[in-house]
């Protein structure tokens, strides 16, 4: 394969000349208070300047990151996102051979000065390959969506494998959005959304004793306050507790005595809820809100094909990532590994995202 | 393959929009249970999240001192170390009572077995303490390894030590954990239902006082139950000192007199209703119960001579000759005889329609006897005749002025005794009074059971003319005195008592007394000996066959009071199975009188 070599287009005065500014501002604004939120909610769930240090270097490398990509000829950069998916493949493959100290298959490999996570930069790379591949000729054939979809299975099966079921669910969506956004008819669509439900008793015996056990919890969580409803009953006195105002950062009784799991990562949320209150909240909604509004305003405006995919999946994924998240830690959907995006702890996910919004940012510069 | 051509702009904004649609529908249900909790459950979710943050913990007491009427220490409290154990914050019970067998060097199965039946009777995130008393070598390895024994405390509470053990076990009783029925009928027992409370004797009936009220400790901890800083106390309230009318020296000594056999005793002062020593022997040390001593408790509770037994107060015992003085009063004051009047003595007493005869204890008799002889000799026949003449009728209410038949509410776990009428054996044996039944009351045989503790009362009326008194066990109670309850005995001529306690002093003093054996001229006592018949014996020849059983030898009972001129002390000693009331029981009663007078 004989291509030119990575073009990084950093030079900042043709693209003057173009009609929209570069930076999207109030996309760039919402994703920087975001993730300075989420480093604050970090240090005050975990009370570790290095655990908030850390994700701080992540936030600034993906910043830089997003700033390259987003100056980037997302054209010329077409026949890599093509490819992308199978070094996301391979990664997938060797993170099975990889365990932890106690002998359970890792979702992360240990690269010594940090970590990847295989199954996060899946959810990227597979709709990134997926909407290169539907947009790489004039019309979609069938035959093209069932490529998509087969290796769509295939990845989603691998992360089943190390066994994350949220991962999994958010990769199978990633694969499946560019499919149904390149226009796969309607009777395809119904067929598939019959089949899965004819399917949801198997699906239901064929997770763990534990998942299962999330999902009954979540409609009895009193009937076992203790085992498996405790995390979520502790996260809804958390959230509650904070009430309008909130307790003020670092004195979230439930926060700071550890009453909350994972509170520096999926359920950030709580921490956020207990401490700034119910303006907390809705200040953080703006922000999700402003963003998943501009995404989509890129994806309704853009012209090219692949912008349309790639921007309208993954602003759903990022919608997908930001309401489960929150339905998670009030009670309203089981607990499954799941981030909020931006804010949670864990530096592939902060940069994946950031490097998306960089993407979503270059095709912008197209319209 | 037929290729299809890309989709519209609307109908791609109308496909984005029905895949954005379910996720802006949960964040819509999600935002509504976000202001459910934050703004209509706020206050709830604030009261949860401060009892989460807030420990409340329990600061029991010390239980208060128990001390002798001279002030000397008789229940002590010192400080013990527990371990106490929260398991929800342990991993992996089996590893970790593993390292703690290795650590208090105590059998890992022996843990085990404390640690799972613990675990079934509590709710999850509660405690339980797993080892009582650890020693110093205990304590410093469990110390040294805390952060490898999660969910582990070291508790200090307070132990209980009652100095002189057995001696005085039947006063003090010792402590346990309280019944569910025992918080039940006292609730103030519910914020004490994992500490120790008084089961028996003094421990139980001052509990209330002993035990004193529980404190709190609000502290910060977090999800794991670690404190973090303690934020207030409410104080508790000590438990109050009581101090005995026991003289815990007497006490020591006269326990020390029944080695080896079984039998009580009372000292009681006939003025104040102080009782000075009370002895139930065999005893218990009630360390062996404060402290936990299985094995040991197993064995006091295999005993057969039941040693947690209380004989003074529950040990109900035929009276004897020693109530011949009360049915000599009985018909002194219903002018059934006069004091100076003879009745003869042959050994035998006949009644109409009855072929056997009532004998005396005497062969032959003791002749012509009046009633002072009668009771310094225990004549039976006399006691036959006036019984007889007086019927129990005018006995039964009569012995009951004097104590007989009911508890004097000293302790709870005290017998009434019987006091026989004709109402009580029709509604007990379902048979109608016989006259011989009366007879044999007149000499403290038959159907009459009465307690060392009812003798006692009964002979200090005799003593301090004419009053019932309430005994007392309790002088103070965290310096205030308690009172002196006593209730007036109607007696129609009070010389009829003098004529009574003449005849007592000849027990002692006269050459034909049967306790002359005593007579100690230094220290004049009077009294009264008693042979408690433990088996009726029909004929002569069984006698020696029913002397073979030790069990089935007769009681011995001595009620002795002194000095003589002004007497301070009552004392009545029973040794069951000790056969002889002047050999065996008066020398312990004289020696009670001796060391009381000292």
């Amino acid at each position: 394969m004989s291509r030119q070599p990575l073009d990084f287009s950093l030079n900042l005065g043709i693209d003057n000349s173009r009609r929209n500014s570069v930076f999207d501002v109030w996309i760039v604004t919402s994703v920087f208070l975001l993730s300075l939120l989420g480093i604050s909610m970090i240090y005050s769930a975990s009370q570790s300047v290095e655990m908030a240090l850390r994700q701080g270097i992540y936030m600034v490398f993906g910043f830089v990151v997003l700033t390259i990509i987003s100056f980037s000829n997302f054209r010329k950069m077409e026949v890599f996102y093509l490819y992308s998916y199978w070094p996301g493949l391979f990664l997938l493959i060797i993170v099975l051979f990889f365990s932890n100290e106690n002998n359970e298959t890792s979702r992360w490999i240990d690269l010594g000065m940090f970590t990847i996570q295989p199954s996060e930069l899946m959810r990227f790379l597979l709709p990134l390959s997926a909407a290169a591949f539907l947009s790489r000729k004039p019309s979609i054939s069938n035959f093209d969506y069932l490529v998509v979809f087969v290796l769509t299975l295939l990845a989603t099966f691998l992360v089943l494998l190390q066994p994350d079921l949220g991962t999994a669910l958010i990769v199978l969506l990633s694969g499946i959005l560019p499919i149904l956004l390149g226009g796969l008819p309607w009777r395809y669509i119904y067929l598939g959304a019959f089949v899965t439900v004819c399917s949801l008793p198997l699906i239901w015996f064929s997770l763990y004793e534990y998942q299962q056990q999330r999902i009954l919890t979540l409609f009895n969580p009193e009937a076992d306050i203790y085992g498996a409803g405790w995390n979520i009953a502790q996260s809804k006195i958390a959230i509650g507790s904070g009430g309008f105002w909130g307790k003020g950062y670092l004195n979230g009784s439930q926060s700071q005595l550890n009453f909350i799991p994972e509170s520096h990562s999926d359920f950030i949320f709580s921490v956020i809820s207990e401490e700034f209150g119910l303006i907390g909240v809705l200040f953080l909604m703006f922000l999700y809100g402003l963003l998943i509004y501009r995404l989509i305003l890129i994806s309704i405006k853009h012209q090219n094909r692949f912008a349309k995919i790639l921007s309208a999946t993954l602003s759903t994924i990022l919608l997908a990532y930001i309401s489960i998240n929150i339905c998670m830690v009030i009670g309203l959907l089981p607990v499954v590994g799941m981030p909020l995006p931006f804010v949670s702890q864990g530096g592939t996910a902060l940069i994946i995202n950031l490097v998306t919004i960089g993407i979503i940012l270059s095709l912008r510069r197209e319209t | 393959m037929k290729g299809k051509q890309f989709l519209t702009d609307q109908s791609i904004l109308r496909r984005i929009f029905l895949f954005l649609f379910p996720f802006l529908i949960l964040l819509i249900f999600a935002f509504l249970q976000i202001l459910n909790l934050m703004v209509f459950q706020a206050e709830k979710f604030k009261t949860q999240a401060d009892s989460n943050r807030i420990l409340k913990e329990k600061v029991f007491p010390p239980r208060g001192l128990i001390f002798d009427t001279n002030d000397e220490i008789i229940v002590d409290n010192f400080i013990r170390q527990d371990l106490v154990v929260t398991p929800n914050f342990i991993e992996d019970y089996s590893l970790y009572l593993s390292l703690l067998s290795e650590l208090v060097e105590i059998e890992k199965n022996t843990l085990e077995q404390v640690f799972y039946k613990k675990l079934s009777e509590i709710k999850p995130f509660q405690s339980f303490t797993l080892l009582r008393d650890l020693n110093d070598r205990q304590l410093a390895k469990v110390k040294l390894n805390f952060k490898d024994l999660p969910g582990t405390e070291i508790n200090s509470s307070f132990s209980r030590n009652v100095v002189f053990g057995e001696s005085s076990g039947a006063v003090t009783g010792y402590l346990g954990f309280a019944s569910k029925q025992d918080i039940l009928i006292n609730p103030n027992l519910k914020n004490f239902n994992d500490q120790q409370v008084g089961l028996l004797g003094i421990e139980k009936e001052f509990d209330d006082e002993l035990r004193g009220t529980v404190g709190y400790r609000y502290s910060e901890k977090d999800a794991r139950g670690g404190v973090l800083d303690v934020l207030s106390v409410e104080p508790s309230t000590k438990g109050k000192n009581i101090k005995l009318s026991i003289d815990i020296e007497l006490q020591d000594k006269l326990y020390k007199e029944f080695r080896g056999r079984k039998g009580a005793l009372i000292a009681i002062e006939p003025d104040t209703g102080f009782i000075r020593a009370m002895i139930s022997s065999p005893s218990y040390n009630p360390n062996f119960f404060n402290n936990f001593k299985t094995e040991e408790i197993k064995l006091l509770f295999q005993n057969k001579n039941s040693p947690l037994f209380n004989r003074a107060i529950s040990g109900q015992y035929p009276p004897a000759s020693t109530l011949k003085p009360f049915i000599g009063l009985v018909a002194l004051e219903e002018d059934v005889i006069t004091w100076q009047e003879k009745i003869l003595d042959e050994g035998e007493f006949f009644v109409e329609g009855d072929k056997r005869p009532y004998t005396g204890w005497k062969e032959g008799g003791h002749g012509e006897v009046n009633m002072e002889k009668a009771i310094a000799e225990s004549s039976d026949v006399y006691f036959y005749n006036i019984a007889y003449d007086l019927t129990v009728n005018s006995i039964a209410p009569f012995l009951k002025k004097f104590g007989f038949g009911k508890s004097s509410d000293l302790f709870i776990n005290e017998s009434q005794g019987i006091l026989p009428d004709k109402k009580w054996k029709l509604g007990q044996k379902g048979e109608f009074w016989f006259k011989g039944d009366t007879i044999n009351m007149g000499i403290g045989q038959g159907y009459i059971l009465a307690t060392p503790l009812q003798i006692a009362l009964a002979y200090s009326a005799l003593i301090n003319g004419g009053k019932l008194i309430s005994p007392r066990i309790v002088q103070s109670i965290e310096g205030e005195e308690t009172k002196f309850v006593s209730e007036k005995i109607e007696i129609k001529d009070i010389q009829n008592l003098e004529y009574i306690k003449e005849s007592l002093i000849s027990v002692v003093e006269s050459n034909t007394g049967t306790a002359k054996n005593i007579f100690d001229p230094k220290l004049r006592i009077a009294g009264k000996t008693g042979t408690a018949q433990v088996k009726s014996i029909l004929d002569d020849n069984k006698y020696q066959e029913i002397r073979e059983n030790v069990l089935l030898r007769d009681h011995a009972l001595f009620v002795g009071y002194g000095p003589v001129e002004d007497p301070s002390i009552v004392v009545v000693a029973i040794v069951e199975n000790g056969e002889s009331g002047s050999l065996v029981a008066a020398p312990i009663v004289q020696k009670a009188i001796n060391l009381y007078e000292q």
